[in-house]
């Protein structure tokens, strides 16, 4: 039977407003590319060698994993985006290449000096080819299956990429000049947002991954400073709804519903079943996708009823009322079997079903 | 300043984070006479714990370590120098890199700058280290732990792989395993001794699986 994305785009726009007129809960996995090359069978250089080629192996993959959602992963705020920095900014031999997973550039090296920062060029997204590519698949992936991916952004999470370890030093030492490459990062995700709406058409949903907003990592003052109060002037200037995604081990998603208007969450920890039944009680308009559905642990490690138990539980705990998206955390890696990952849309199919039936 | 002032002063820059100030205090104690182990006792390592109890009690965060961290080394690197013979402020050998596939280095940029502040001797093998450099290192160094941090669930496979390999060959050290993407049962589940959340755990570990108080 083809995939039906039509009611795909339903199911989970329904259940991000909590509307009651939703079948089942959604399924939205995180496929990166490291899942798209599984799939598909090709490199990441075949992936991004078009548009086209791209766009048919993301809807593959994310037909195959029975998933709610589809997205070109390499066009956020993490890899791609560093690798335009290091282009505009002359140092592409920081970039390196894989075969059936993501680039990378070496943390820290676009901005190794405090002369680097004050120099870095923003980049123009519609003059690389990596995000021109990426962009126009997740425009025909738009055309193709009426689901349009969410434009998806971040601040810390570049930061991280382009300053690396130093960012952290900075943070006591010489926050100024740190804030200023946050208002840089802030400048090329705006850039990104306007290519984005120029290609595709307006999102009306961003998925955010914010890095910052973790306790081990740094206060939530800190947090806000150099993340949320960008998150705020991107609410301000574009209107869109947050996905606020954190796959840290501390995150501060109840802090931050406080201070930021949020549309949903997306994390797998703390593991503890009651902070997301607590979460819930508390912020009962977020919608939560995730839970405690951590892909290093079942997934890893378990049988396929150790998966189907994990999935019943967070639909059993947090799926009555809707607002809930069944979603392992954070990528859905090579080592996993097969077996386990399709046990997931299996589980929802049968625990997820409205009305939940779940003795 | 007497001995006990500079040792204060210097337990506060070292908690304070200032590496400059704790570098011109050592040498300051050193000129003036004072021990080179009360200097370590008294100043660098209470100075540590109270670093290290700040962050478990979520008052101190990664900067806060880091710098603080800087500020131990350079104390270090400063009595280092005015011995003969500084062996017994080596508490021992670990080799750590991130697995194959992973250019993530912040995590191990923290645990390294943790360690060497604690006396470890620290061999850095870099970013995306494949299976066979830890395993030839390992064999070169006689080193007492092996530490590989991992940033991406991604690279869970190429720990694994690497566990695997070290414990095949024989290789005495004791494996540990860092970063958010793991826990305590797939560690053992993958073979490793031990597994730490970050870095500040990382180094709890190690000291825990050496005996060192």
């Amino acid at each position: 039977m083809p995939h039906d994305w039509e009611a795909s785009r339903m199911r989970t726009g329904a259940t991000l407003v909590g509307s009651s007129k939703v079948d089942r809960v959604p399924y939205f996995p995180l496929a990166c590319e490291e899942m798209i090359c599984r799939i598909s069978g090709k490199t990441l250089r075949e992936l991004t060698s078009s548009p086209k080629a791209y766009a048919n192996a993301a809807i593959m993959t994310y037909e195959y994993l029975k998933a709610d959602t589809v997205a070109i992963p390499t066009a956020y705020a993490g890899p791609a985006e560093a690798l335009a920095f290091a282009e505009v900014n002359k140092k592409e031999e920081v970039t390196k290449w894989f075969d059936y997973k993501v680039f990378m550039v070496e943390q820290g090296a676009v901005c190794k000096t405090l002369e680097d920062i004050e120099k870095l060029e923003i980049p123009d997204h519609s003059k690389v080819q990596m995000w021109d590519t990426c962009l126009s698949a997740a425009k025909l992936v738009g055309e193709k299956t009426k689901f349009r991916p969410s434009c998806a952004l971040g601040i810390w999470s570049v930061v991280q990429e382009l300053r690396g370890v130093e960012a952290y030093r900075d943070m006591r030492r010489n926050p100024d000049l740190l804030l200023k490459l946050c208002e840089k990062v802030y400048e090329s995700q705006m850039d990104v947002y306007n290519f984005y709406n120029e290609k595709i058409g307006f999102s009306p949903t961003i998925f955010f991954t914010g890095y910052a907003f973790n306790k081990h990592m740094m206060s939530f003052e800190d947090a806000m400073k150099y993340e949320g109060d960008f998150i705020k002037r991107i609410q301000k200037e574009t209107s869109a709804r947050i996905v606020l995604h954190n796959c840290g081990t501390t995150p501060y998603f109840d802090e931050v519903c406080s201070e930021i208007d949020l549309l949903a969450i997306n994390g797998s920890h703390p593991l503890d079943i009651e902070y997301w039944v607590d979460f819930r009680e508390k912020h009962p308009n977020v919608a939560i996708i995730g839970a405690n559905i951590d892909v290093s642990r079942e997934l890893f490690n378990g049988t396929p009823l150790d998966v189907e138990n994990k999935v019943k539980e967070n639909i059993m705990h947090l799926a009555a009322e809707g607002r809930y998206m069944v979603g392992p955390i954070c990528c859905l890696p090579w080592g996993v079997s097969m077996e386990n990952i399709m046990t997931i849309p299996k589980a929802i199919k049968k625990w997820g079903t409205y009305p939940l039936n779940l003795e | 300043m007497d001995e006990s002032e500079i040792l204060g002063k210097l337990r506060k820059a070292i908690i304070s984070g200032i590496p400059e100030d704790a570098t011109e205090l050592v040498h300051e104690a050193l000129e003036a006479g004072v021990d080179s182990k009360l200097i370590l006792n008294n100043a660098v390592i209470q100075g540590a714990e109270t670093v290290g109890l700040k962050y478990e009690e979520g008052e101190f965060f990664l900067g806060d370590m880091l710098l603080a961290a800087d500020a131990i080394n350079n104390c270090i690197d400063a009595i280092k120098l005015k011995l003969k013979d500084a062996t017994h402020l080596t508490l021992g050998k670990v080799l750590i890199g991130t697995p194959e596939g992973d250019l993530h280095s912040i995590g191990k940029s923290l645990v390294i700058a943790l360690l060497q502040g604690q006396g470890f001797e620290v061999i850095d093998l870099g970013v995306d280290v494949p299976p066979e450099k830890f395993l030839e290192a390992a064999k070169k160094e006689n080193v007492d732990i092996i530490g590989i941090s991992g940033l991406l669930t991604m690279t869970i496979s190429k720990m694994t792989e690497t566990v695997v390999l070290l414990k095949r060959k024989g290789i005495k050290a004791k494996i540990i395993l860092g970063g958010g993407i793991l826990s305590e049962e797939s560690c053992r589940q993958i073979g490793a001794d031990g597994w730490a959340k970050d870095g500040w755990e990382g180094v709890k570990l190690i000291k825990k699986l050496m005996g060192v108080s």
